[in-house]
């Protein structure tokens, strides 16, 4: 599994755990980090740019620390 | 507050038109107050002005009138012309009273020049025979034996004055006859018409020390002379001095008058002037001070200037609000539901539509950036990333 997809992982949870809007939620993280999440699976490849981008976007919007 | 936002940019421009505006009143209010106290104290002065001349216009008619009455009168006209004093009292005296009661203070009768003597005063029966002192009024009627009036010091006071010729039944002259009004009863005459203050001032240059004593002395009044170097107090209707206090020439006092101040005593608002006062020959002797309380008209001025202070700046705020909150329901919803359905989508919510609100410019965003999203949606439908 890719680092991609454990952060797409870790936010979807973060998100259901605090009872945010999805959508909304994963569009602003989406925006910040150029990449839709949906288009995030296990075998997507890790590009540390769009790593450390959605990592950003992660702590910027949910305030977790991946 | 973020500055980059245009709504705060807005905000600030509006604001800053906020505070021009009621500043721009505000001085506006101030130069225009400022512009209508002083015409409302230039009035003031020339109104008492215009009250003097026309009390002074009437008094001279009346006592035309009544000198015309008399001179005809052949019982008088006898008696002086036979310079019968005691027969000339006995006919005058009971007029003189009532005469005196309608403000005519002084009545005198000459004999013709040259010797041009007092043959009787009215107001002074014990003294007669006496040379007239040297006057313009005697030496313009000894010059033209006609009618002359107008403003004179004489041994009875400052007065408005008549003198006329008289007559015998052949119709020569026999002398002349003089009425006069004291100018210092007018300004009492003044003041119970209008309210203000007066004061009359004569200018000691063109006063005989002696005439000033001997009038004083006619009407039992303290003799003020030594009071001031240049000028005599004729009259006041207030007690203070402060009312012509006057540093300067009064005979480059401008003929309409001049405001001297505009003063606060307590809650009231005064203006204080003066206009020259001139004498038979044209020579500016003395000048009259008006005190007029202008404190309704005052604070009528000021609540008006508050009023259309308070207008303006509720009408430009209300005018901020108005604008900000058009801006708000036409542009800036708008934008932050396009933002938030933009967001939606990358999301992952194909579903979320944008709201077409009207055919504006933003209505016309709106409806491109929903065709954009809908090729967008179809786009992603396509993708194989999203189909497994």
């Amino acid at each position: 599994m890719s680092r991609l997809y454990d952060l797409k992982v870790l936010i979807e949870n973060k998100i259901k755990a605090d009872g945010l809007d999805a959508m909304a939620v994963k569009g602003k993280i989406g925006l910040r980090t150029g990449k839709m999440l949906a288009f995030i699976n296990p075998d997507t490849p890790d590009d540390p740019e769009t790593v450390t981008k959605l990592r950003q976007a992660a702590k910027d919007v949910l305030n977790i620390n991946a | 507050m973020k500055w980059n936002l245009i709504r705060t940019k807005v905000l600030a421009a509006l604001a800053a038109c906020l505070v021009v505006g009621v500043g721009g009143t505000l001085v506006l209010m101030q130069y225009s107050f400022a512009r209508n106290s002083q015409a409302l104290a230039v009035e003031s002065v020339s109104g008492a002005q215009k009250l003097f001349t026309i009390l002074e216009t009437r008094e001279i008619s009346k006592m035309t009138a009544v000198s015309e009455s008399l001179i005809v009168n052949s019982l008088v006209r006898d008696a002086f012309a036979a310079r019968d004093r005691n027969r000339l009292i006995e006919l005058t005296a009971p007029l003189y009273s009532r005469f005196k009661s309608q403000g005519i203070t002084n009545w005198s009768f000459y004999t013709p020049e040259p010797d041009a003597a007092f043959f009787l005063r009215l107001h002074n029966l014990g003294k007669f025979g006496d040379i007239s002192m040297k006057r313009f009024m005697v030496d313009e009627i000894a010059r033209t034996h006609s009618i002359v009036a107008g403003n004179e010091l004489a041994r009875a006071g400052f007065a408005v004055r008549i003198l006329r010729p008289i007559y015998d039944a052949r119709g020569k002259e026999t002398g002349y006859l003089e009425f006069g009004e004291e100018l210092g009863q007018f300004i009492h005459a003044m003041k119970s018409q209008t309210g203000d203050d007066y004061g009359l001032l004569l200018s000691k240059k063109f006063m005989d020390q002696q005439a000033w004593a001997d009038s004083n002395a006619v009407w039992n009044r303290r003799d003020n002379w030594n009071d001031n170097p240049d000028f005599v107090v004729a009259d006041k209707t207030t007690a203070t001095e402060s009312i012509m206090r006057f540093q300067g020439n009064l005979a480059a006092v401008p003929d309409q008058g001049k405001v001297l101040e505009r003063f606060r005593d307590g809650n009231s608002v005064f203006v204080r002037g003066l206009f020259p006062i001139r004498d038979a020959a044209g020579n500016v002797v003395g000048a009259m001070f008006v005190v007029r309380d202008i404190s309704s008209v005052y604070a009528a001025m000021r609540r008006t200037q508050n009023i259309l202070v308070l207008l303006t700046v509720v009408s430009l705020t209300g005018g901020i609000f108005l604008v900000l909150t058009l801006l708000n329901r036409l542009v800036f919803r708008r934008l932050r539901h396009i933002i938030a359905v933009a967001t939606r989508v990358v999301g992952g919510d194909y579903e979320s539509e944008i709201r077409v609100g009207s055919d504006d410019e933003v209505g016309q965003f709106e409806q491109l950036f929903e065709q954009f999203r809908r090729v967008f949606v179809d786009l992603l439908a396509h993708m194989p990333e999203l189909q497994g």
